[in-house]
């Protein structure tokens, strides 16, 4: 695991990210349990677990939509709970299953939806919305089209473009492909790849897609039960002997390995 | 022409306006209503339970209610709260417009996706963000179809308001079902259901110009009503007199006579330059309560019904006497000045087809005591809960084998036909004037007199003077003739023209 802040000292400025003993309670019952994390500028971040392991909940704490009974949560060296939550979480990308997209806007204006929080002219934000089009690899002609008539694959891609509309240098993703087929779902995540190191981005993603998690990440974070059991290198946390870590990755290495004597 | 045509314009633009007026009410307290509600259960259902029971409610019970609520309110408070008219309508419609409004509105939020929510406030939404462009956006079509059902609810309803004494298309319906006069109903439920279509349709525009996100429907809509509402004023001003004075109100009771002798007096002052107008249909109770409180500034009423009604006595005393204590009373309690003495009675009396009359032996209501248990009773809506009821029983031992209140016009035809036996009657009414029907006498004395007043409301004393010179001119007999002009089944004049035959007949009018 990597190393925490002592909770009175000001994480470095490089840390994208500093979770410091964090605890929360959602009606009476707990959720996070002294959560310790850290993660670095630039850093691909999978958070997995099983479900009601607290990982969603960790990712809404990030940019307030929840906030820690206990400890302190910084984002670039400042602590979160300083900030004004609106212009924070206007600053965070944040994308989640489906899209969550306004199904009464347009493909342009949803991308262009903080944008338009932020005052920019119209013109601008309809360029800004065909750029972020033509980097997700969506159609032109979809611009004016409403979310009811896109694809889920086109939703998620709409979702990302929104999150990604302001380049935020942080980006939150709840399951952003958790409802598409497994082809769709690796296009995507390469693609998604592609745009997190292009411009450099701190991307922390909730997925239950194990592959993806240990196939992408530079950071695997495994919660169970509010707590943090295994951290580091995808590598090195799937020969973690914990066994919340065994339950979740056994599964698709074994398949992994039997597809690998398939190919053979 | 047809009857109410010349008063269709102000009906209308009255309709509309107290529509209109109530819908804003209702909306006004159901908007902060709906947007408390969501995450807080408790509210949603409390609000939803409370508007679902006042639906329950008959509208006309609603409307009534309001009266003695307002009367109440008065006499706590000391505020001079008019318990007739605009108010009692304006709140009774609006609270019958709540629950679609509500239903509308908490359904509309209600189905708003937890995920869009919460991506509005993860992208960093303000409150007001999130419910102006997201919330309520999303819930609108859902929102304007609560709307549109209140509208067409409150149109309808609002027919109901003339009971208490507000001017509506009501004023139509009630006085044409009174004289039979079925094109003046039609007239008055046609405009009211066309106004109500025409407001849905607009309304309907605007819903889906707010569905599918385009202008120009709900553009459509908007210029539809602004246009519905501006050619019903611009009617109704065109159609109103010149004269900027309030006209002289005279308010009658739902039946021909009272309509009739207020278009005799109406056209007499009329004729010496009084603008003069009618408010018609007005309830038994209410047209007196209106009259006090200077709603109205003339309305004929029977010396026995405000002896019960305006001064709580149950006693019968001689018909000199009682006329010389209302005469005091009504001045001293109310304010209210009897003007004259019409010269005939309307009392209430029992009648029975002549055959069966004869065969029975009946003649006075101490013989149809004997027989009245194998009788079938019909009455007005209101006389089983009137005080003469009570006397007439308790004083005759009177029983019947059932009892039904029905429509004062169609108890004559009830008794016609066989529906009843026996039927409460009044001793003016036109239909009297039939060979087949007795009126059966009061040999007991049990009833008390119900000689015809002009009252004048306070302060109006100028009216009194003029209207003094009615006294005594009006016999039985030449109203029961004017009352069976109005109610005839065939050659039926209109209240107007029977007032004309009644003004030369007595020789008040040349």
């Amino acid at each position: 695991m990597a190393s925490a802040p002592t909770a009175a000292s000001v994480p470095p400025p490089e840390l994208a990210l500093a979770l410091s003993g964090v605890t929360l309670a959602l009606g009476g019952r707990p959720v996070l349990a002294g959560i310790d994390l850290v993660v670095r500028q630039g850093q691909f971040v999978a958070l997995v677990g099983a479900s009601g392991a607290g990982k969603s909940s960790l990712l809404r704490l990030i940019n307030r939509m929840l906030e820690p009974d206990a400890g302190t949560v910084a984002v670039h060296g400042a602590d979160v709970a300083g900030l004004d939550a609106m212009q924070l979480r206007r600053g965070i990308g944040y994308a989640v299953q489906g899209g969550g997209l306004f199904p009464h806007w347009t493909v342009a204006d949803n991308i262009a939806a903080v944008p338009w929080l932020l005052g920019w002219p119209k013109p601008k934000r309809m360029e800004r919305a065909a750029e972020l089009m033509a980097m997700l690899e969506l159609p032109p002609h979809l611009a004016q089209r409403f979310p009811g008539e896109l694809s889920g694959g086109q939703a998620s891609r709409v979702g990302l473009a929104r999150a990604l509309a302001v380049s935020p240098r942080l980006l939150l993703l709840d399951e952003p492909f958790g409802a598409l087929d497994p082809e769709t779902r690796d296009e995507l995540g390469d693609r998604l790849l592609a745009l997190h190191r292009a411009q450099g981005l701190t991307t922390i993603m909730v997925t239950h897609d194990l592959a993806d998690a240990l196939l992408r990440a530079d950071l695997m974070v495994v919660l169970d039960g509010g707590r943090v059991v295994a951290c580091g290198p995808p590598a090195d946390v799937a020969a973690d002997p914990h066994p919340a870590v065994q339950n979740l990755v056994a599964t698709p290495l074994a398949q992994a390995r039997a597809l690998a004597g398939m190919a053979r | 022409m047809i009857a109410g045509w010349e008063t269709l314009p102000s009906a209308l633009a009255a309709h509309l306006a107290i529509s209109a007026a109530a819908l804003a009410l209702a909306l006004l307290v159901a908007t902060p209503l709906v947007l408390l509600m969501p995450g807080r259960p408790w509210l949603r259902r409390t609000v939803m339970g409370l508007a679902s029971v006042v639906q329950t409610v008959p509208a006309l019970a609603l409307l009534a209610l309001f009266f003695p609520l307002l009367v109440l309110l008065r006499n706590l408070t000391g505020l001079p709260v008019p318990s007739l008219g605009l108010l009692p309508s304006l709140l009774a419609l609006a609270l019958y417009a709540l629950l679609p409004l509500l239903r509308g509105g908490a359904g509309g939020l209600a189905a708003v996706p937890d995920s869009v929510r919460d991506a509005a406030r993860a992208i960093g939404m303000s409150a007001s963000q999130r419910l102006f462009h997201v919330e309520l956006s999303l819930a609108a079509p859902v929102v304007m179809g609560g709307v549109r059902t209140a509208a067409v609810w409150t149109i309808g309803a609002a027919t109901l308001a003339t009971m208490v004494g507000q001017e509506s298309l009501g004023d139509l319906i009630f006085a044409g079902l009174q004289l039979q006069d079925w094109q003046q109903v039609l007239l008055g439920c046609v405009a009211a259901a066309a106004l109500a279509l025409i407001v849905d349709g607009a309304l309907g525009w605007c819903q889906r110009g707010i569905a599918e996100r385009r202008w120009a429907p709900a553009a459509k809509g908007l210029v539809l009503l602004v246009l519905l509402a501006a050619g019903v004023t611009g009617w109704w001003l065109q159609s109103r007199p010149a004269t900027q004075v309030r006209p002289v109100l005279i308010g009658t009771k739902t039946f021909s006579e009272q309509y009739i002798l207020a278009e005799l007096i109406a056209a007499d002052l009329r004729a010496a330059g009084q603008p003069t107008g009618v408010r018609s249909g007005l309830g038994s109770g209410i047209a007196f309560q209106s009259l006090a409180a200077g709603g109205i500034d003339i309305s004929i009423d029977y010396t026995g019904t405000l002896w019960t009604q305006a001064l709580g006595r149950s006693d019968v005393v001689p018909r000199a006497d009682m006329l010389r204590i209302l005469t005091e009373q009504l001045k001293s309690r109310y304010g209210v000045t009897v003007a004259a003495r019409l010269g005939f009675e309307n009392a209430y009396a029992l009648a029975m087809r002549r055959a069966d009359a004869e065969r029975l032996g009946v003649r006075s209501i101490s013989d149809l005591a004997r027989v009245s248990a194998k009788l079938k009773l019909a009455t007005d809506l209101e006389f089983l809960s009137r005080a003469e009821w009570t006397a007439m029983r308790s004083s005759y031992g009177l029983e019947f084998a059932s009892m039904r209140a029905f429509t004062p016009v169609l108890m004559v035809a009830a008794l016609k036909d066989g529906a009843a036996d026996v039927i409460t009657a009044y001793s003016s009414d036109g239909a009297l004037a039939g060979a087949d029907i007795v009126l059966l006498t009061d040999d007991r004395g049990a009833l008390p007199a119900y000689d015809a007043l002009l009252l004048v409301a306070p302060g109006r004393d100028d009216l009194a003077r003029r209207l003094a010179r009615y006294d005594g001119r009006i016999s039985v007999d030449a109203m029961r003739i004017a009352n069976w002009q109005a109610d005839r089944p065939t050659n039926k004049r209109s209240p107007a023209e029977a007032a004309r035959w009644l003004a030369t007949e007595t020789g008040l009018q040349r």
